[in-house]
């Protein structure tokens, strides 16, 4: 129900950056009403599991499109929309890591 | 506090990843650098086999052209393997890897290779080390549908490389 993962990456910089953690639910309750804006954890076949927002939605067809805020974000732009099959949750806690102190 | 407590536990557990990835699309990913680099390294050695054959009159000659014959055989050794990593890091996908199970030993050898043709002057692991490159070259080929043929390189050392009928 809940999940933990750890943000790589920077294409949703500012935002989450890179060692990030976020808590992710795949609760129904919480993803009957998604919208632009929410952050979605989900797996795709050639990227493994990302991390993004939801750019819009097509619920007739099922799509959501994903975006990162990133200009060099490899996202929906690239691979297309995604389905709530492929979603593994949305971000509902998001522990950023103190900024301003150096990683390694 | 939370976050170190989490940062704690991760280095424990490791949790699971999500990447917000993240890389200029282009899409423009070829073999060829690091096939020239590495036979850049077996000419590299090869003139310096040469110049210790032919040694100039002023040692101070000898050593400046061996150094910079060196310094440009470590460049092109490393150059060789980070765009054999970039391939196999961002290019290759779990389909394709599949599909050619043996990819990540002939990577690692690669690695290995490259780093021992630095270490040596040893014609034979250079050539080598071009050799596991063209086996590379050939897989990520296959893996865009493209046929390859073998042909030698038209300058020296004229070894033979594998390119991409396109």
């Amino acid at each position: 129900m809940l999940n933990l993962l750890k943000v790589t990456g920077s294409s949703l910089s500012p935002s989450y950056q890179e060692g990030d953690f976020v808590v992710v639910t795949k609760i129904p309750l919480f993803l009957l009403h998604l919208k632009p804006g929410d952050t979605l954890v989900f797996r795709h076949p050639d990227y493994g599991t990302l991390i993004k927002q939801i750019d819009r939605l097509i619920p007739e067809k099922g799509e959501i499109y994903v975006v990162g805020t990133n200009e060099f974000s490899v996202d929906s732009r690239r691979f297309g929309p995604i389905t709530k099959a492929d979603i593994i949750g949305k971000v509902i806690w998001h522990i950023k890591r103190p900024r301003g102190e150096k990683k390694e | 506090m939370i976050y170190k407590l989490l940062e704690a536990l991760d280095q424990t557990f490791g949790f699971d990843q999500a990447k917000a990835h993240c890389d200029i699309p282009c899409g423009i990913y070829d073999p060829i650098a690091s096939q020239i680099a590495a036979l850049t390294v077996v000419r590299m050695i090869d003139l310096m086999t040469d110049l210790e054959k032919n040694r100039p009159e002023a040692h101070v000659a000898f050593i400046n052209s061996m150094a910079r014959y060196i310094a440009v055989k470590e460049e092109h050794a490393e150059k060789a393997k980070h765009e054999v990593r970039v391939i196999w890091g961002d290019y290759l996908k779990q389909q394709q890897l599949e599909k050619y199970p043996d990819a990540h030993a002939l990577v690692h050898k690669i690695m290995q290779l490259g780093s021992k043709v630095r270490q040596t002057a040893d014609r034979e692991t250079a050539v080598q080390f071009v050799e596991a490159i063209n086996q590379f070259a050939q897989i990520f080929w296959e893996t865009k549908g493209v046929t390859t043929k073998r042909a030698k390189a038209p300058y020296k050392p004229e070894l033979e490389l594998v390119y991409p009928n396109l």
